[in-house]
């Protein structure tokens, strides 16, 4: 048999062979936003170290990159030097992760190498040699690449002034790499560890750092890539979600088609508004804006618009920024606006998904974060933002008006319809203070007029771009059977 | 009869830490209990035996644990401190 001819190995030069592949690979982090921002994951076979002070979401962060793994079949190894074994499956637990499970299946394995007070050091020579050969045994019975270090810093407690533990670390990192396990090692802030023994400059090849800010009392965590050996990252510092729905990280990618302008419409709900913009509501994936004051009827408007979208075979996400799901229900029902019909939970069509917005802990950041997540995690055809206001506290309407102009794009981008609601205040003389005009495509106004003893309400469209607009100020009722626009002159 | 020491010695492999350590474990233990005393002195290579080491809960070596009698004792390094090592695993005194 002729000996086939092997192609020649393509040269390489001295000093290459060290540098890690640009196409060595990555493993995901199992947190969509993240894996976004690092190009595809975690440096594959590499050591990884995220740096942040306490309460900045690094275990969290690493249970999940270490679960989402096991989830996807491949078994992982969780080292701690800081929490007891049981505190740290519990904490994956509360992030919705069957940690102890994964254990009891054999695919997963706690070592726990919390130093031992106890232990009493007599002599100079101390070596991790046992570290390594503890992880390297749990690593080799499980066929498993994927480690979780978590809180290395803890070591030192244990090697407490030695001087040899910066080069014994160099070695545990080289050990990972020839391992070729994909490995997260969490560190703290308040002992300068990572620094003083070089963490970062040398060891490790992909740095991630976590931060919390504090601004009018609200808090913002922070994800920023420091360093990304043999990739490009970007360096803004993400804004990101954890609660007990896990980790979220914007940006995230879109998932349908971008652009394209759709000629189909939606309607109103209401007839009679419909009549002003030429026979129908606004245009499929167009930004909707209805600004009034308080109780010019503008909840009613958006449960009549998501009514009639659910009729017509719509998803509909009713973000609620002031009133809980139940009110909404209650009070919308006296309008003649039935939307149980629509509710999963109520046995209708599943059409129509509620979310209260209503924690005021948040920051604007984390605010934004949580609607886009609810977007990301529904899909729907439609967003209801009742009212958008609500974003814009009194300490930060710019921020308010960024961070609609974000969510209006975002929602561009994915191709949903928003519809926002906006609370005008009463001295505002129906001026927008949110001064978001630029970015929707159709503004409806509505007012309040109280003369000659009687309080009647008035409705016009500002702008509808693309449709024919009614340049009327026409009165509306709320009546038990729903809202009608008052016709002709 | 005297006390019996039951001492395991955790290694990882034949370094000059770990040979320094059995050299200063025997001739402390000699010294300590006298020629009479018994003792039984064990020497685990956990390079060949991880799972004694997770075990243990072993992170550094050499280190030695006195299993008996009780209490449980530690002591980390190549035990070449004489006096901190009879205080650490508690046998100054136990002497016959």
């Amino acid at each position: 048999m002729a000996q086939e001819e092997k192609p020649a190995d393509p040269e390489v030069l001295p000093g290459q062979a060290a540098q890690p592949r640009p196409d060595a690979g990555t493993t995901p982090t199992g947190i969509a936003g993240l894996d976004f921002v690092l190009e595809g994951g975690l440096p594959r076979g590499q050591p990884t170290l995220m740096r942040g002070g306490p309460g900045t979401g690094k275990t969290a962060i690493a249970l999940t990159f270490l679960c989402r793994g096991l989830a996807r079949g491949e078994p992982g190894v969780l080292v701690t030097f800081d929490e007891g074994p049981e505190a740290l499956i519990r904490h994956a637990e509360s992030l919705g992760f069957p940690l102890g499970e994964h254990i009891d299946a054999g695919q997963a394995r706690v070592l726990d190498m919390r130093p031992s007070r106890a232990d009493l050091v007599a002599g100079e020579i101390v070596e991790l040699t046992a570290v390594l050969a503890r992880l390297g045994h749990a690593l080799d019975q499980l066929d498993a690449h994927l480690l979780v270090i978590d809180a290395i810093d803890g070591m030192e407690e244990s090697f407490d002034a030695q001087t040899g533990l910066r080069a014994e670390l160099t070695r545990v990192f080289d050990w990972i790499r020839e391992r070729d396990a994909t490995t997260v090692i969490t560190s703290g802030e308040q002992t300068d560890f990572s620094r003083r023994y070089g963490l970062e400059e040398y060891i490790a090849d992909c740095v991630i750092l976590l931060s919390q800010e504090i601004e009018h009392r609200r808090m913002t965590r922070l994800l920023r890539i420091l360093k990304r050996r043999g990739g490009g990252h970007g360096t803004n510092e993400f804004p990101f979600l954890l609660d007990e729905e896990g980790i979220f990280i914007a940006p995230v990618t879109g998932t349908r088609l971008e652009g394209g302008a759709p000629t189909d419409r939606h309607s109103t709900g209401v007839s009679g508004l419909d009549a002003m913009m030429g026979g129908a509501g606004p245009y499929r994936g167009s930004a909707l804006m209805l600004s009034g004051q308080s109780g010019t009827g503008k909840t009613t408007f958006a449960a009549a618009f998501a009514d009639a979208a659910c009729r017509a075979g719509d998803q509909v996400l009713y973000l609620s920024f002031e009133e809980a799901t139940k009110e909404i229900l209650r009070n919308q029902r006296a309008a003649g606006i039935d939307l149980l019909e629509h509710l999963a939970e109520e046995g209708g069509s599943g059409r129509l998904i509620f979310h209260p917005l209503l924690a005021v802990q948040l920051g604007w950041e984390a605010h934004l974060l949580r609607v886009m997540r609810s977007v990301q995690t529904s899909q729907p055809d439609i967003v209801i933002l009742d009212p958008a206001s609500a974003l814009a506290d009194r300490h930060s309407v710019q921020y308010g008006k960024e961070m609609l102009l974000r969510l209006f794009y975002m929602l561009k981008r994915e191709g949903v319809t928003a519809f926002a609601t906006e609370l005008l205040p009463d001295y505002s003389d129906g001026m927008s203070t949110m001064d978001v005009s630029s970015i929707v495509d159709t503004w409806i106004k509505l007012r309040r007029d109280e003369r000659g003893g009687q309080l009647h309400r008035l409705l016009n469209v500002v702008k509808a771009r693309g449709l024919p607009t009614s340049e009327r100020i026409q009165e509306f009722y709320i009546r038990k059977d729903g809202i009608h626009v008052q016709e002709g002159p | 009869m005297a006390d019996n020491y039951v001492l395991h010695l955790y290694i990882a492999g034949r370094t000059p830490a770990a040979e320094r350590a059995i050299e200063n474990l025997k001739e402390l233990l000699k010294e300590a209990s006298g020629e009479a005393a018994a003792y039984e002195l064990k020497v685990i290579d956990i390079l060949e035996n991880p799972q004694l080491a997770e075990d243990q809960r072993i992170l550094a070596t050499p280190v030695v644990i006195k299993q008996l009698p009780p209490p449980v004792r530690r002591v980390v390094g190549d035990l070449s401190e004489q006096e901190k090592v009879l205080v650490g695993l508690d046998l100054k005194g136990d002497a016959p």
